[in-house]
């Protein structure tokens, strides 16, 4: 017993006790969030590492990693989740300071447009992924407009084309990787918009002035004024939307599907029954998080510094 | 005269300036299509008659107005209790969210510049894992502790990724409470807790509301967890994949529209707080 009262009262004259009292308040609303990050985050990570490491029977070594880079299904979802990581980073960023370059410029009614191309800012990637297979189906609108071009071009005289509709979500390769990348750019157009927007208005207006002073023409404004003081914003988008790019599932789920998998959709299928392999799948995300990784640094490495030098 | 010379150069050479002029009214109506014209056929097709076969798309424009889709899917069970549940999920997760966060944020933002910000890249870092890397090792865990097909289940799982993103949003809430009003306060004798509660808390209230809608709006999103931890009743974004499973494209678009309806209203009422100028100092500094 007062061995047991000993072990008690000493710790409460050492340094930590003292500052655990002295702090007890601020610990106590650090203590669920704290406690919720090591449970639910951080041992899950070091969980899927582990698993990735372990085999089926328990042994641990690399036999997950072999066996996945021998399978020619990963192999595919591999070059495809940099197909569709790439092709949408460059529609996103693209398309999204084009339409932000509009919407810069004075004009009347610019508020609403503002409004309308801001309002679907949270869009659901589910319904990004339906909008786009009403889109680009066999049946879907994209080929009744062309049915209808062509329609429209058979009646010249002297040109006879008959139309035949394609299936891009089905007909595999990079066109139906394409359906998923415009899906996914849809999805956060107007994010891009948003972030673009900011950048335009970061730059003074003394700035294009000079730029007219000097004789500079519209392109040569753009390219050596506007483009150089939006690098960092345009570092933020690519940062922000290449994780998301590479972790890409649900569209690849719905729009890509069976013929052409990704990473997320390859871990999602080995992972859930009837395979329920959970040491691929964790291998496999892991594989997918080095990559982002990579990405990351080297876009930041190589991109954004040289960037910055030459701004 | 001194304008003519600024523009009389500038005219011979922008070969770029007159078809601007011309494109420039069509870039604009091509980019409001773009955004909005998707989200019209998803109402469309929903309110649209035609057949159930997966493919028979409706025209383009409304001709007919039927709430026959709205109808079947309403009585063949495939929206009520998918709503029902999403809704309550995420409305749980929130109110946790804020419980769990807030207090933590108001902390951390009160730490030494050098130390909070470690704190708030550590969180944010977390986020840069692919869910599947977190999904898979929480998804057997709760198989293991019966949380699959559980509401509880799928709120522990939506908190894990609000917790850190919302967690960074109050930190910067919370750097704006003057620390002068908290003194002030327990000068006046209020407990620690009191002060927090009375003072603290009501003047962050609006960053603390817009912090709720962003975590509200993720778990109302939310697919993955939902696709690893259910099995057997819905919730609204895995029904629109059901939905696309089975080839019924006018449930599809039904269900994808009650998704979609809830977010229009909820940022069109929000977009102050959605100004470009908002996002400048975050990504500048």
């Amino acid at each position: 017993m007062a061995t047991l009262e000993q072990t008690v009262r000493v710790p409460a004259k050492s340094p930590v006790a003292t500052w655990v009292r002295r702090y007890r308040f601020e610990l106590a609303l650090v203590l669920p969030l704290v406690t919720y990050v090591l449970v639910l985050t951080v041992a899950p990570i070091i969980d899927t590492f582990r698993l990735s490491f372990t085999s089926a029977d328990g042994g641990l070594g690399l036999q997950n990693y072999r066996a996945m880079f021998g399978s020619e299904v990963f192999r595919t979802a591999v070059v495809n989740t940099l197909i569709v990581a790439l092709l949408s980073l460059v529609l996103e960023i693209g398309v999204g300071l084009t339409v932000a370059l509009a919407l810069n410029v004075p004009f009347r009614g610019r508020g609403f447009v503002r409004t309308v191309t801001l309002v679907p800012i949270g869009v659901p990637t589910i319904v990004s992924g339906a909008v786009m297979l009403l889109i680009f189906a066999r049946s879907g609108y994209l080929n009744s407009l062309l049915a209808g071009v062509a329609n429209l071009v058979s009646l010249l005289p002297g040109i006879d084309w008959t139309f035949r509709p394609i299936g891009l979500t089905v007909a595999g390769g990079w066109r139906t990787l394409l359906t998923v990348a415009v899906a996914d750019m849809w999805k956060v157009l107007p994010v891009m918009i948003l972030i673009f927007l900011a950048g335009l208005q970061s730059i003074p207006e003394e700035l294009y002035e000079a730029a007219d002073v000097d004789g500079a023409t519209r392109w040569q404004r753009f390219r050596r004024v506007v483009l150089p003081l939006l690098i960092p914003f345009i570092t933020i988008a690519v940062i922000l939307r290449a994780i998301d790019a590479f972790r890409i599932y649900e569209l690849a789920l719905v729009l890509s599907g069976r013929v052409e998998p990704v990473l997320g959709t390859y871990i999602g299928t080995v992972y859930l029954p009837p395979t329920s392999d959970q040491y691929t799948a964790a291998a496999g995300s892991i594989v997918l998080f080095a990559m982002i990784m990579v990405f990351i640094v080297l876009y930041l490495r190589f991109v954004a510094a040289r960037g910055e030098i030459r701004s | 005269m001194s304008t003519a010379s600024v523009t009389g150069p500038r005219t011979r050479r922008d070969l770029l300036e007159r078809p601007l002029k011309v494109v420039f009214p069509l870039w604009v109506i091509g980019s409001v299509l773009l955004v909005a014209f998707p989200l019209y056929l998803v109402f469309l097709v929903s309110f649209a008659p035609g057949s159930a076969l997966f493919g028979d798309t409706p025209k383009l424009f409304f001709t007919d107005f039927t709430l026959r889709w709205w109808q079947r899917v309403i009585e063949g069970g495939d929206l009520v209790p998918p709503l029902i549940k999403s809704l309550t999920v995420a409305s749980i997760t929130t109110l946790l969210a804020i419980v769990i966060a807030a207090p933590a944020a108001y902390v951390i933002a009160r730490l030494r510049p050098s130390l909070r910000y470690t704190i708030v890249i550590g969180l944010l870092v977390t986020r840069m894992f692919p869910e599947f890397a977190i999904g898979i090792s929480v998804a057997t865990r709760f198989a293991g502790w019966g949380l699959v097909d559980t509401y509880l289940g799928l709120i522990l799982a939506h908190l894990i990724g609000t917790l850190p993103f919302i967690a960074w949003i109050l930190v910067g809430t919370f750097e704006t409470v003057p620390i002068e009003l908290e003194e002030a306060a327990q000068l006046d004798g209020a407990s620690r807790m009191a002060t927090l509660l009375r003072v603290v808390f009501p003047i962050a209230a609006g960053g603390i509301a817009v912090a709720s809608l962003f975590v509200w709006l993720y778990s109302w999103n939310e697919f993955l967890y939902a696709r690893l931890l259910i099995t057997n009743q819905n919730t609204l974004p895995l029904q629109v994949f059901q939905a696309i499973d089975r080839g019924s494209t006018q449930t599809m678009a039904t269900v994808a529209a009650v998704l979609t309806l809830p977010i229009l209203l909820v940022v069109y009422f929000l977009q102050r707080h959605l100004r470009p100028g908002a996002l400048t100092g975050a990504v500048k500094g």
